[in-house]
């Protein structure tokens, strides 16, 4: 069973890894698309461009919500990665427990928002705004369940590893 | 001030939640999800101001672009081909392989906008060229490839000049002109050290290429050396906007890697798409963060406050920028780029307005802190990332880089001192500033 579940879930992080690789790709054919429609066939591009920041918004919130690994989350970790396993434990707790308090504490506010974005459309592919702005409600549940695992585990004293400095940067 | 503010408490919490280790970027939306708990307001704002901000910010897309067209380029043998381009040309001189490191970052700046990117995609293979053999120290090695990666995001193409054209709403091809000349200084003052201690602790020279020899290797190389022009013929006929311009780059890469040097396959084409994607979403999260932060930033005045205060001190324009170059090299001693550059530039944006400092030129000298800031102790992400690549100490490594900190902060001064070296070219091509 549990044997089970661990494939399910790797299966499952796997589909939405294709998910990012999916949005970005259509990013870039948009892009193409917009470049030679403007000089090839003189085609006004407004719902290409519009289609770019779509697909931007939903991969910046969806990878992460459900791709991003702990460590490649850009963080501080100088004072983390000095501590002992002891007080990096506390320090764990807390975060965990301050991030479900605030994330949880916005949720209700965050809907009321989406769903009253319901009346607006977008301007060239006329999508509703609550159904394009929904994957934040999703974004935010998707983190205070990542926080609640985490609060869980740390609890229990199975935390995670020190993070790896190269990696929890944004690359510049 | 008072620290019982909703302001102020929000404040610690982003600062205690960074120390304790949260990604900066949902320290950013926790703080600032407080503040609005705090002060009374509608915490969908958060909500409002990240979605809004977000879907409105056209121009960052030119950055997973960037990061795309980089990843197409990336391939052995481009990276071989301009190596021996880069050797041909400066290989004849004493510590020859030192030069073809510098001169391979100023060449692969032009594709890619990011430091990291440079020291992994080249780090290696300089790594094993220049130690084969007991020719220089690895630490040396090592050390060069950390401080001439820095080059990279000064020459344009620029991920953190995007984000600073975000902020600042600066057009992003002047501030991409403006990185040129100091770029260029910053290899030269590298080189011009190279030169020196290539003598003092007798370091190699390479067999030299003959020269009937340089059309073919400059040939094999072309594809490469093209890709900047490209990019730049697109941004500055008007052919295209700046992140239709990446794309067209990125479009260029995947079809000369495909057809001209070839190892293009299905997998491939994913693993860059999944690379960059998820380099990106890392990025993505700390505007995310800083979108939501900075409406707090601007409800509370903070920006037009602080340029008031110093407005007391008298400063000087050249005072401020002193103190900005100050504050910015040590803040990038413990903090990582992006978020000196979307959280603390915007801050000292509003007084070096109020001063008459040109943006672009600020831009470029803030960008040029912030690379310098890669490669300074106790956190340098280039300094970790070449110990892990060469496995050399921090210690060695660090005793190499700080004779090349010092000639890179005098090159600073100069582009600080002298507006000209960045603002030439963006005047030449039009700019009124």
């Amino acid at each position: 069973m549990r044997s089970f579940l661990s494939r399910a879930g790797a299966w499952l992080y796997r589909r939405a890894e294709n998910v990012i690789a999916l949005l970005l790709g259509i990013m870039f054919l948009a892009f193409i698309a917009t470049i030679v429609g403007r000089y090839v066939f003189n085609y006004p591009t407004g719902a290409m461009y519009e289609l770019t920041v779509v697909v931007w918004l939903w991969m910046v919130l969806w990878g992460a919500a459900f791709v991003l690994k702990e460590s490649e989350e850009i963080r501080f970790d100088l004072v983390y990665s000095a501590v002992g396993p002891r007080v990096r434990r506390v320090m764990g707790i807390i975060l965990s427990a301050a991030l479900l308090i605030l994330y949880g504490a916005s949720l209700p506010g965050a809907y009321k928002y989406v769903t009253f974005m319901k009346v607006e459309r977008t301007d060239y592919l006329h999508i509703r705004r609550d159904y394009l702005y929904s994957i934040y409600i999703l974004f935010l549940v998707a983190i205070l369940a990542r926080y609640a695992v985490l609060l869980w585990r740390e609890l229990r004293g199975k935390g995670e590893e020190a993070a790896d400095p190269t990696k929890v940067s944004s690359g510049l | 001030m008072n620290f019982a503010s909703p302001f102020s408490l929000a404040l610690i919490a982003i600062v205690a939640l960074t120390l304790l280790g949260l990604p900066i970027g949902h320290a950013m939306i926790g703080g600032s999800i407080l503040y609005l708990w705090l002060a009374g307001l509608d915490m969908g704002t958060a909500a409002e101001q990240l979605l809004n901000g977000m879907y409105s910010s056209y121009i960052l897309l030119a950055i997973p672009l960037f990061i795309l067209a980089a990843e197409f380029m990336n391939s052995g043998s481009i990276m071989d081909r301009l190596l021996s381009f880069c050797n041909a040309l400066v290989g004849r001189w004493r510590g020859g392989l030192a030069h073809v490191n510098v001169v391979q970052s100023i060449i692969f700046a032009g594709m890619s906008g990011s430091a990291l990117a440079d020291a992994a995609s080249s780090g290696k293979l300089m790594q094993v060229l220049m130690t084969k053999d007991g020719k220089y120290p690895a630490a040396f090695a090592a050390a060069l490839t950390a401080v001439s990666s820095v080059i990279g995001p000064i020459i344009p193409p620029s991920i953190p000049m995007v984000l600073y054209a975000l902020i600042s709403d600066t057009s992003i091809g002047y501030l991409f002109l403006g990185g040129f000349i100091p770029g260029i200084l910053i290899g030269a003052v590298q080189m011009g050290w190279i030169a020196y201690v290539a003598r003092k602790r007798n370091f190699p020279v390479e067999r030299a290429v003959p020269l009937r020899e340089l059309p073919r290797v400059t040939w094999e190389a072309l594809p490469a050396l093209l890709m900047p022009v490209i990019l730049f013929g697109c941004l500055y006929s008007g052919i295209t906007t700046p992140t239709e311009a990446a794309a067209a780059a990125a479009a260029y890469a995947l079809l000369a890697s495909a057809f001209i040097y070839g190892g293009v396959t299905g997998r491939s084409i994913y693993n860059s798409l999944m690379t960059s994607a998820r380099i990106t979403i890392s990025i993505g999260m700390l505007i995310a963060g800083a979108l939501v932060f900075n409406y707090v930033v601007t409800v509370e005045n903070i920006p037009r406050t602080l340029a008031a205060i110093l407005k007391t001190y008298e400063l000087s324009p050249a005072g401020f920028l002193i103190f900005a170059n100050i504050v910015l090299l040590l803040l990038g001693c413990f903090l990582e780029g992006t978020t000196i550059l979307l959280v603390f530039v915007p801050v000292l944006l509003p007084t070096a307005h109020a001063l008459g400092i040109d943006p672009v030129h600020f831009g470029v000298v803030a960008v040029v802190n912030i690379m310098i800031g890669l490669i300074t102790p106790p956190y340098g992400l280039l300094l970790f990332l070449m110990m892990k690549i060469a496995d050399v100490t921090l210690a060695d490594l660090v005793r190499e880089v700080l004779p090349f900190l010092v000639v890179m902060v005098a090159a600073l001064a100069v582009i600080t001192f002298v507006p000209d070296t960045v603002l030439f070219l963006p005047r030449l091509m039009g700019y009124k500033g």
